[in-house]
């Protein structure tokens, strides 16, 4: 059942990041219920370096064609695994992933096949993981083909209802799509910003474990929605052109609760640990986070210590 | 230097189970049994011998061996309260010793709603996934009705908007898995009555056939663990654990495979069992720990759950 043969095959995915709909950071136990998304198994959480918790695996069967970059349609059938990842109690993820494995009989087989291999689709006809992976991350889901984003966007659109959130968030800010693709390959990874909140990220790994795939593309999400949503802050803070305390006190959320919560590769796996010391070369997420935190802790202290001065003024 | 960092409740356990290679299941007891009287156990347990002892020989044949095989017999205290555990136990194991059977493990169905704190049928629940109908994207949630679980595709239900409008017009259902015809069926898997929730007679089926699989865990854990028959039988049902051991030197009660020998009449219960069997998702790490634990026997084990669940329907009744 889990034969190395298995192993093989594209894996592909989206992590939908934002913040979580609430006045306060949510304290653990709350976290612990709100992630309790299937009676009899244990919400993941931990603490070190800082607190996560993770919501049991939900299963949702599809049958429909693939995106593939051709356009070509080949019917796949299976199972996309989604679950939700809190992190400090503030940063609300959903991700989605499906491995796309070997290549079935032709037909659809009895249901039973499918949920022995939770999280994975079976094409019934012949593709290349080139054709998926070019369909997923470039062309986005036209309709009618399979829709991780939605499962996604589901998940997330529920948990920000659920009646223990207040929907008060202490800031605005937006949401981001991290849309990614593993396939087997000599190790790489091609990251790119596409919009103003949407990612790619295409991987190729010699061996892909699902799990810690999955883990590294959501730790990459969170970093990049914090990076995005402070420098957002920034700019809409005036800071540099609006004079005086103005400035500083619409960075206060900023101080509360995002400064905290940078901790690149914290649960990262040591294969993809280095694709994260890349990103930190080129482009350097951490470089320009420590950047934009520097420029507002030198604005806190000036302000502290009555010598800002007003723009214009020299 | 090598350090390796871990935090236990990111990372649960799972608890492996003693494992027979069949769990053998040799009837129900209904009221309407029982208040037939001891005739009507004796004729049962008649009438199944031949395939009990056919069921032990066909799995000894596939595990190439002394195999472990564990009996079980189930009675319902879920729908119809009846008599009491000090009447009717006697009576059963006595009837099925006079047929030359032991009877290993008796459960109670209710056990299979409710066993102290653990709610074996909720757990169930939860691991229901649909199958999909062809078209399944994703975009849309998976068109379950609250308490009902198929095999296909509804008929469309005509809402008036659609009743108004000259396309409406009635449409068969469709089995998923139909070959050319379909034999649709639609389960109610529980209904509810000022706020209390009754499982449905297959839904509880099913739960016990999963409990003799070994494939439900609560948080991890085993759900039903076997307590030893007590000296004196108690006076009610309640008073008595959920599943009980009467044979000291049982086989453990979870098997690889399931077999039940069963009145013909439990036929459509047992086709809904299969549908809810068909839906089901195991844990993964239930699923591999089996595989597993097979691989090492050297016992084949089919990958789908309802693939490992095995019937023998005698007489009409």
């Amino acid at each position: 059942m889990t034969g190395p043969e298995e192993r093989t095959g594209v894996l592909l995915g989206e992590v939908r990041t934002g913040l979580l709909q609430h006045s306060v950071e949510l304290s653990r136990p709350a976290a612990l219920q709100l992630l309790d998304l299937r009676h009899g198994e244990r919400v993941r959480s931990s603490t070190r370096p800082n607190q996560q918790v993770r919501s049991p695996d939900l299963l949702t069967g599809v049958d429909c064609p693939l995106p593939t970059g051709s356009r070509r349609a080949v019917r796949g059938v299976g199972t996309a695994l989604t679950h939700a990842v809190l992190t400090e109690g503030r940063v609300l993820q959903a991700s989605v992933r499906a491995r796309v494995g070997e290549r079935g009989a032709g037909l659809r087989l009895p249901w039973g096949h499918y949920l022995a291999r939770p999280g994975t689709v079976e094409p019934t006809g012949p593709v290349t993981d080139a054709d998926l992976v070019g369909g997923h991350l470039l062309t986005g889901p036209p309709a009618g083909r399979l829709d991780l984003g939605a499962l996604a966007e589901r998940l997330l659109t529920d948990l920000q209802g659920r009646p223990q959130l207040d929907r008060r968030a202490p800031f605005k800010s937006r949401r981001t799509r991290l849309l990614w693709s593993c396939e087997p390959g000599p190790p790489a990874a091609r990251f790119t910003i596409e919009d103003g909140t949407l990612r790619t990220l295409r991987l190729s790994l010699e061996q892909a474990d699902p799990e810690a795939v999955t883990a590294f593309c959501e730790d990459l999400a969170l970093h990049d929605w914090l990076l995005t949503t402070l420098v957002q802050l920034v700019d809409r803070s005036g800071l540099g052109s609006v004079p005086g305390a103005e400035p500083v006190l619409r960075l206060r959320p900023a101080v509360n609760h995002l400064l905290h919560l940078w901790m690149p590769g914290a649960r990262v796996d040591r294969v993809l640990a280095q694709v994260w010391g890349h990103l930190e070369s080129s482009p350097g997420f951490t470089r320009q986070w420590a950047a934009a935190v520097q420029r507002i802790r030198d604005q806190l202290a000036l302000q502290a210590v009555g010598l800002a001065a007003p723009v214009g003024e020299r | 230097m090598e350090t390796t960092f871990r935090e236990a409740s990111a990372d649960p356990r799972t608890a492996a189970l003693p494992l027979a290679h069949l769990s053998l299941e040799l009837g129900h007891l209904y009221m309407d049994d029982f208040a037939a009287g001891p005739v009507r156990l004796r004729e049962h347990f008649a009438r199944i011998r031949p395939w009990v002892d056919a069921a032990r020989e066909s799995c000894a044949g596939a595990v190439g061996r002394r195999p472990r095989i564990s009996t079980c017999f189930l009675i319902d205290d879920y729908f119809t309260r009846f008599s009491s555990p000090a009447e009717v136990v006697p009576q059963i194991v006595e009837e099925a010793a006079r047929a030359g059977l032991v009877i290993d493990y008796l459960a109670r169905e209710s056990a299979c709603a409710e066993a102290g704190p653990v709610r074996p049928a909720q757990l169930v629940e939860a691991r229901l996934v649909p199958s999909p109908p062809p078209g399944s994207t994703g975009s849309r949630p998976p068109a379950t009705e609250t308490g009902w679980l198929s095999n296909g595709e509804r008929s469309p239900v005509d809402s008036l908007a659609e009743a108004m409008s000259e396309t409406a017009g009635w449409r068969p259902p469709r089995e998923i898995e139909a070959r050319r015809h379909s034999v649709f069926l639609d389960v109610e898997l529980w209904d509810e009555q000022h706020g209390r929730r009754t499982w449905s007679c297959p839904f509880l089926a099913a739960v016990w056939q999963l409990l003799r699989l070994g494939l439900l865990r609560d948080q991890g854990q085993e759900v039903l663990r076997p307590a030893e028959a007590p000296q004196d039988l108690p006076g009610s049902w309640d008073a008595l654990a959920p599943l009980v051991r009467l044979n000291p030197g049982a086989a453990p009660f979870a098997a690889y495979r399931t077999f039940s020998v069963l009145a013909g009449r439990f036929l459509p219960i047992e086709h809904a069992v299969a549908v809810i069997l068909d839906q089901w998702s195991p844990e993964e790490a239930v699923l591999r720990q089996l595989a597993e634990r097979a691989r090492q026997e050297g016992v084949a084990l089919p990958d789908g759950v309802r693939a490992r669940v095995e019937y023998l329907f005698t007489g009409p009744s």
